[in-house]
């Protein structure tokens, strides 16, 4: 580990990379919701209503 | 294709079923026990076994990880085989992660119970659990992984996504969290100190939040929800865009415990930026939820499965907006210590996880054996009670919040703190407290009602332990094809795959966070006045660890003049260099103690005083909540381990000279002595290898290395003796009283007759005088070395005349 900790120290001002990550998650964001929605909606329809198909589905019991 | 027959193993289910409400009821009661305690002291029963600083923790690991988490293992093993159409990878398996887990919870309430504690809130377990819980952890991962990996359906359900990470987040936080450097069997300390620690533990404390009580919530909510309202999930892209923003952006919060506190600006900034981001997933899962309710409202009317679970998702809606809000810097000073974290918590695991668990288990328990829910009304009733409770038990504590926080501030129109001592901003509050025990009780009533309810169903209908299912085989899909397959679909299909991006993703966060703080230097400057603890305040210091004091006495002290004025000094990065683990703790039923040792400081007292506090503190001040800690004085040091902790903290790279070990008893007996020949003068008998001596060595070591000389600032602010007029108003008499009452009670006792060795105001032996002038001087200088503070610097010179007069006129009875 030593060698890493020499490694971080010598990075002038490193406690803003925080900012890049910012920005990573802000473009992964972007790109992860483009891509979402341009999933087919029949195909999502499916999976999610694919968990109601068993004998657990009815509805509750009571007395 | 032709179906594959197989079984579902419902026994694992059930015994975390069982669990859970076992588990539930002795949390419950631990709560209202701590609650009680807080109220009333004499319920901490004047047993060192059952004080509210061992009971504390015991009652939020029972919350957590025994009622919570068996709630978490038996909905994820019911939900897990129904949507990958398997059974569980291996029995072997399942049985040992049931029995590991119960075996944890056994010696969590055990070792709490014995003073066996690292401090560290919600991981408060000692390293051989430690060990057992990573253990236990591993085997469930591997269960469940291997499951995934064995399905019979494609796709990966977005509920199994939240189950992953929950595995991956709790592994992660729990392993690095708890590198510590065993001493013995039951103690250990910290690898990381000070600072450091304040962050591996914020990291952790924040996002045990976030992995243990809610990703793997949102995974239940995706299955039990549309299950027990037999509807499909609202959105389900929503449910990839809140999952994946959820998991990134949780893992960066954690320093928003710390805000104002011995940290970077840099670090705090941090918390402060992504828990306001963290609104926005946070409400995408509500919405997700909610919103699958839609046009099935009627539903909700009818079933109070599905109504516990409405609470559930709004309550979680309104503590991840709560949440951020604490975080904002001007907000927190107000929150930060108060009641309002813990009214926060209560919300969330009352409405939200245990909502969310009452409404799993109302509608599972009826299908797992096969029956009717006993009684709709029953189940009905323990929701409105329910519901009810969290509202009495959460008002309360809002205002006790507030209310405190508007007497910690408070100044006199000369510049005084209103209420400089602690225990009248405490004492307002305890009306809220008793309150608060009608909403806990409440609570426990509604729970044992379901416990009856649920028993009645259980005993109606019967598990089939293996019960007999049938499904195709999966087609492995192979490469994937761009035309056909999103990323996304590509990604989740393969649960190895999908978890390494979901490590990548959390890991992301905690390196920002942690690295930075080990690894920088600059973020730890060292004050060269600060000192190692000597080996008596080592074994003073662990054993205010272990009796859990950090869940009432803070040891940090925020840049707010509010805070200085009634504590010394704020508190540094670099005072903290040496402690593993820190203390600066969360909520302040007691007053902060970073300058305890602080000679001439607001908060010194001396060794006398401590000593006759820890025998009995409602004698120094009736209104005290502490418990009693009299077997400090009957209880003695175990010196073998002394050695091995000095080389241990020379390890972690405390600067004790070389060989220190070698002669660290004998420093640790010459130091007691000193305390033990200081407690004489004042009549007190203590031996001096004692628990006692310890505690007082160590109280007197806090805030000491950073304080200016005691004679010299004495010296300088010396008050001129001069001629005073005694005010004989009524008005002025009853100012006085209550002044007297509230601050001067504590040592010379409420009738002024004084206490232990503090000095009698009613008799005629006055060292320094009884004239006005005199008793006004000795209470503006006050007397540093007996622990009287100067009170000039507290009360104006009016209040000290008004209080001069009583003391003469009222319990002197000069005329």
């Amino acid at each position: 580990m030593k060698i890493v900790s020499n490694l971080l120290q010598q990075i002038e001002g490193i406690q803003i990379y925080y900012i890049i990550g910012l920005l990573l998650f802000v473009g992964l964001f972007i790109v992860i919701v483009i891509r979402t929605m341009r999933m087919p909606d029949k195909e999502m329809e499916e999976i999610k209503s694919s968990i109601l198909k068993d004998d657990d589905s009815e509805e509750t019991a009571t007395s | 294709m032709e179906n594959q027959k197989f079984y579902y193993d419902n026994k694992i289910v059930k015994l975390f079923v069982l669990a859970t409400i076992i588990w539930g009821v002795v949390g419950v009661i631990v709560g209202l026990l701590i609650a009680l305690q807080l109220a009333f002291p004499i319920f901490n029963f004047d047993l060192e076994f059952t004080t509210f600083g061992r009971m504390r923790p015991l009652h939020t690991n029972a919350i957590i990880f025994a009622f919570v988490g068996n709630a978490i293992f038996a909905g994820v093993y019911y939900s897990l085989q129904k949507l990958l159409k398997a059974r569980m990878f291996n029995d072997m398996l399942s049985r040992i992660h049931f029995w590991g887990w119960q075996l944890v919870i056994v010696l969590a309430a055990v070792t709490f119970a014995l003073g066996i504690s690292t401090s560290k809130e919600y991981a408060e377990l000692e390293w051989p659990i430690d060990i057992l819980i990573t253990i236990v952890w591993v085997i469930f991962g591997w269960n469940m992984i291997g499951t995934i990996v064995k399905r019979r359906v494609q796709h990966i359900y977005a509920a199994i996504w939240w189950y992953l990470a929950t595995f991956l987040g709790v592994a992660m936080l729990h392993v690095v969290n708890s590198l510590e450097l065993p001493i013995s069997l039951t103690k250990s300390y910290s690898i990381y100190a000070g600072a450091q620690d304040a962050v591996v533990q914020w990291w952790y404390g924040h996002n045990a939040v976030a992995f243990f009580l809610t990703t793997p919530f949102l995974g239940l909510m995706y299955y039990y929800l549309p299950k027990a309202a037999n509807r499909p999930i609202y959105s389900y892209k929503l449910s990839i865009i809140h999952f994946w923003s959820l998991i990134f952006l949780y893992m960066w919060a954690g320093p928003h415990h710390l805000l104002y506190q011995a940290l970077p600006d840099w670090a705090q900034a941090l918390g402060v930026t992504f828990s306001i981001m963290l609104i926005a997933p946070s409400w995408g899962g509500m919405i997700n939820g909610l919103l699958t309710l839609r046009g099935a409202w009627d539903r909700v009317r009818d079933s109070a499965a599905l109504k516990f679970m409405v609470v559930a998702v709004t309550a979680y809606g309104m503590s991840t907006f709560e949440g951020p809000m604490m975080s904002l810097k001007f907000v927190n000073q107000l929150t930060h210590f108060t009641d309002w974290t813990i009214a926060h918590v209560h919300i969330a695991g009352m409405g939200w996880n245990a909502g969310l668990v009452f409404g799993m288990l109302y509608w599972m328990i009826p299908k797992l054996f096969k029956t009717k829910l006993f009684s709709e009304k029953l189940a009905n009733l323990h929701f409105w009670i329910a519901t009810l409770a969290i509202l009495i038990y959460a008002i309360p504590l809002y205002w006790a919040a507030v209310t405190q926080w508007l007497m910690w501030h408070e100044y006199t129109p000369e510049g005084f703190l209103a209420y400089p001592n602690f225990l009248e901003t405490l004492t307002q509050i305890l009306p809220m407290y008793k309150i608060r025990i009608v909403g806990g009780t409440l609570f426990l009533t509604g729970f044992l009602i379901m416990v009856y309810n649920l028993y009645k169903t259980m005993a109606a209908g019967s598990v089939e332990d293996n019960e007999l299912a049938e499904a195709p085989a999966l087609v492995l899909q192979g490469k994937r094809n761009p035309m056909q397959e999103t990323v996304h679909r590509w990604v989740e299909r393969r649960g190895v795959r999908f978890s390494i991006w979901v490590f990548i993703v959390l890991a992301i966060g905690g390196a920002v966070e942690i690295l930075p703080m080990i690894f920088i230097k600059s973020n730890i400057p060292t004050i060269e006045s600060v000192k190692p603890y000597t080996p008596l305040e080592l074994e003073g210091r662990d054993l205010y660890v272990s009796e859990g004091c950090y869940t009432c006495h803070s040891q940090v002290v925020r840049p707010f003049r509010w805070e200085t004025d009634r504590y010394g000094e704020y508190s540094k990065i670099g005072e903290f260099v040496y402690d593993h683990p820190f203390q600066w703790g969360s909520r302040r039923t007691g007053p902060d103690l970073a300058r305890a040792g602080f000679v001439g400081g607001p908060m010194y007292k001396n060794s006398a005083w401590h000593y006759s506090h820890f025998m009995n503190p409602q004698k120094m001040n009736e209104q005290s909540i502490m418990p009693k800690y009299d077997w400090f004085a009957r209880k003695g040091l175990n010196l073998e381990l002394v050695p091995k902790k000095i080389r241990a903290m020379q390890t972690l790279g405390v600067p004790y000279p070389e060989g220190y070990d070698k002669v660290a008893v004998d420093d640790l007996k010459k130091q007691a002595n000193e305390i033990v020949a200081d407690l004489k003068k004042s009549n007190i008998e203590v031996k001096p290898l004692t628990e006692m001596v310890a505690m007082i060595a160590y109280i007197h070591k806090l805030g000491r290395d950073i304080a200016p000389p005691p004679v010299a600032a004495a010296e300088t602010e010396e008050t001129p003796q001069k001629e005073v007029k005694l005010l004989d108003s009524a008005e002025d008499l009853a100012v006085a009283g209550k002044i007297f009452a509230t601050t001067c009670a504590a040592c010379h006792g409420a009738d002024g007759k004084g206490i232990a060795t503090f000095p009698n105001l009613t008799d005629d032996e006055w060292l320094k005088g009884n004239s006005p002038s005199e008793v006004f001087r000795s209470i503006s200088n006050g007397n540093i070395t007996k622990g009287m503070i100067p009170y000039k610097n507290q009360f104006s010179e009016k209040q000290i005349t008004q209080l001069t007069s009583y003391v003469l006129l009222k319990l002197n009875k000069k005329k």
